[in-house]
């Protein structure tokens, strides 16, 4: 009897440990694994002051860094986000390494959320469920049947070039290269969907979210000559492993060849400091080569670095930190 | 109450019915490879009755219909279960056998099915579920109805569930692994 007690406990323990450690089976996401599990008592830096009242009465176009990919979009009266991610950890695992640059609740009002894939940092479903969802759900091909039934008034599935257009809000859907799936077995038949950039026009303002992408040498430039792009808001990290990374990921230097792909105005580096991601040796890696590599290029004043939880207004052309 | 080995293999056989999940123009050739093997791998559980017997299980879900996930895509699954139709509050019926380490009225083996409803409780259920339900198991020649409740975490990929009988007095403990 006690026997069979002890062939549970041992099983189960041995099954457990087999099938948490299969990650670890690919060396470079075990070393993920091992890295994030190491830092989870490291301490979050703190983000402060925070801005208590994010969304302005007037303004042309403010842009808030909320951290990783999230970034809190105003046009005039409309007010976006991307990929929302205001929880403490993404995957049970990996935890914050820094303070979300808002509170959720100090969004008040939120006319469109921008999914960029379903990939747990990007798609956040705790975090949707922190914010106001009264307005639209934009989400990519494939990522409907992981879209638990939000209280959007609408929620819609966007290929590469929909296009989005109400109230003189207009929202395309713009391909970047990545890969989808969102619980590991299911990349054989998610990998080549579920990812979209978006490109936002209102008013006279043209925003470009690349959400998480690696470089193509056509596609950017394709997007550059559809828009006037005025703000590209754009991954730098993670770097490191190179190989490993490339295809989905763009390193600083490729990041500043977009800014001149899509000849835009100004980009805005996100997707770093927020979480461990890769082997960067630190969390300040990617901006600081970014900064070098924009300062030898001599197109530092078209990179506007800000700090999470940073605000940035474009007042009647006036550049404003908040 | 009887459960037939025939109305087992009825329920195996809605495996003939194509998903109802996507009405997206997925590659079935490439979901079925990444869905099969994986249901390979077995749960372990403990059939308490006095005594214990200790043994793998192998679970499929011929029916699964969810609350939780949004209306533009059908509730319906077969087999093939995206976790988060699952964790987000849904109904299923699966079906399961059961190979046993020491004998249980003289057989090794059994089967069972359960109707088991998801209730999502933290982020939309992807980190915690309410699992409750009923259960037939048939060992031995005998069917017994079972209450069954417990959690699942993990992206729905670990569920702890119990299930009881009181007539007879029958414990059965769970630890599975659900891959879809």
């Amino acid at each position: 009897m006690q026997r069979q007690l002890l062939y549970f406990l041992l099983t189960t323990t041995i099954l457990t440990t087999i099938i948490l450690a299969t990650p670890g089976c690919s060396s470079i996401a075990g070393r993920f694994l091992a890295r994030s599990i190491e830092q989870i008592g490291d301490p979050i830096a703190p983000v402060s002051p925070k801005l208590h009242r994010p969304i302005r009465p007037d303004t042309e176009l403010a842009i808030t860094w909320v951290g990783h990919a999230t970034v809190l979009i105003q046009i005039s009266d409309k007010v976006f986000i991307t990929d929302p991610m205001f929880t403490n950890t993404v995957g049970m695992v990996m935890r914050r390494r820094s303070e979300r640059g808002l509170d959720p609740s100090s969004i008040t009002k939120l006319d469109y959320t921008l999914i960029s894939h379903i990939h747990l940092d990007h798609y956040s479903y705790g975090s949707i469920d922190m914010l106001p969802q009264d307005g639209m759900l934009l989400v990519p091909f494939g990522a409907l049947p992981y879209t638990p039934d939000f209280d959007h008034r609408e929620i819609r599935e966007m290929k590469p070039w929909d296009v989005v257009e109400e109230e003189g809000v207009r929202i395309t859907a713009v391909p970047v290269q990545h890969f989808s799936g969102r619980y590991g077995f299911d990349i054989p038949w998610a990998r080549d969907r579920g990812y979209t950039g978006y490109v936002i026009e209102y008013r006279g303002k043209t925003v470009f979210f690349g959400g998480d992408t690696g470089y193509h040498p056509e596609l950017f430039k394709e997007i550059g000559r559809r828009f006037d792009v005025d703000v590209a808001l754009l991954p730098i990290a993670p770097i490191e492993p190179r190989d490993f990374m490339a295809h989905n990921h763009i390193d600083p230097a490729e990041a500043l060849i977009i800014l001149e792909d899509l000849d835009a105005k100004v980009m805005m580096p996100m997707h770093h400091r927020t979480f461990v991601q890769g082997f960067d040796p630190t969390l300040t890696f990617a901006v600081e080569q970014l900064q070098r590599i924009a300062k030898e290029k001599n197109v530092a004043d078209r990179v506007l670095v800000l700090d999470i939880g940073e605000q940035r207004v474009l007042l009647n052309g006036t550049d404003v930190r908040h | 109450m009887k459960i037939s080995v025939r109305t087992i293999a009825f329920l195996f056989m809605l495996s003939s019915v194509p998903s109802l999940t996507f009405s997206q123009d997925w590659d079935n050739n490439k979901r079925l490879s990444g869905w099969l093997p994986l249901q390979a791998v077995p749960s372990v559980t403990l059939y308490s009755a006095g005594t214990h017997a200790f043994g793998f299980e192998w679970k499929v879900t011929p029916l699964s219909y969810s609350f939780g996930i949004n209306k533009h895509v059908s509730p319906w699954s077969s087999f093939i279960v995206i976790p988060t139709y699952r964790f987000a509050g849904s109904v299923e019926l699966n079906v399961a056998a059961q190979l046993y380490t020491s004998a249980i009225a003289s057989t090794h083996t059994g089967v069972s099915a359960t109707l088991m409803g998801y209730v999502p409780l933290i982020e939309r259920g992807e980190h915690l579920t309410l699992n409750l339900g009923l259960a037939l198991h048939r060992v031995g020649g005998e069917t017994v109805v079972f209450k069954a409740a417990g959690i699942s975490t993990l992206f729905g990929f670990v569920h702890l569930n119990v299930k009881q009988s009181s007539h007879p007095a029958i414990w059965i403990t769970s630890l599975e692994f659900r891959f879809f």
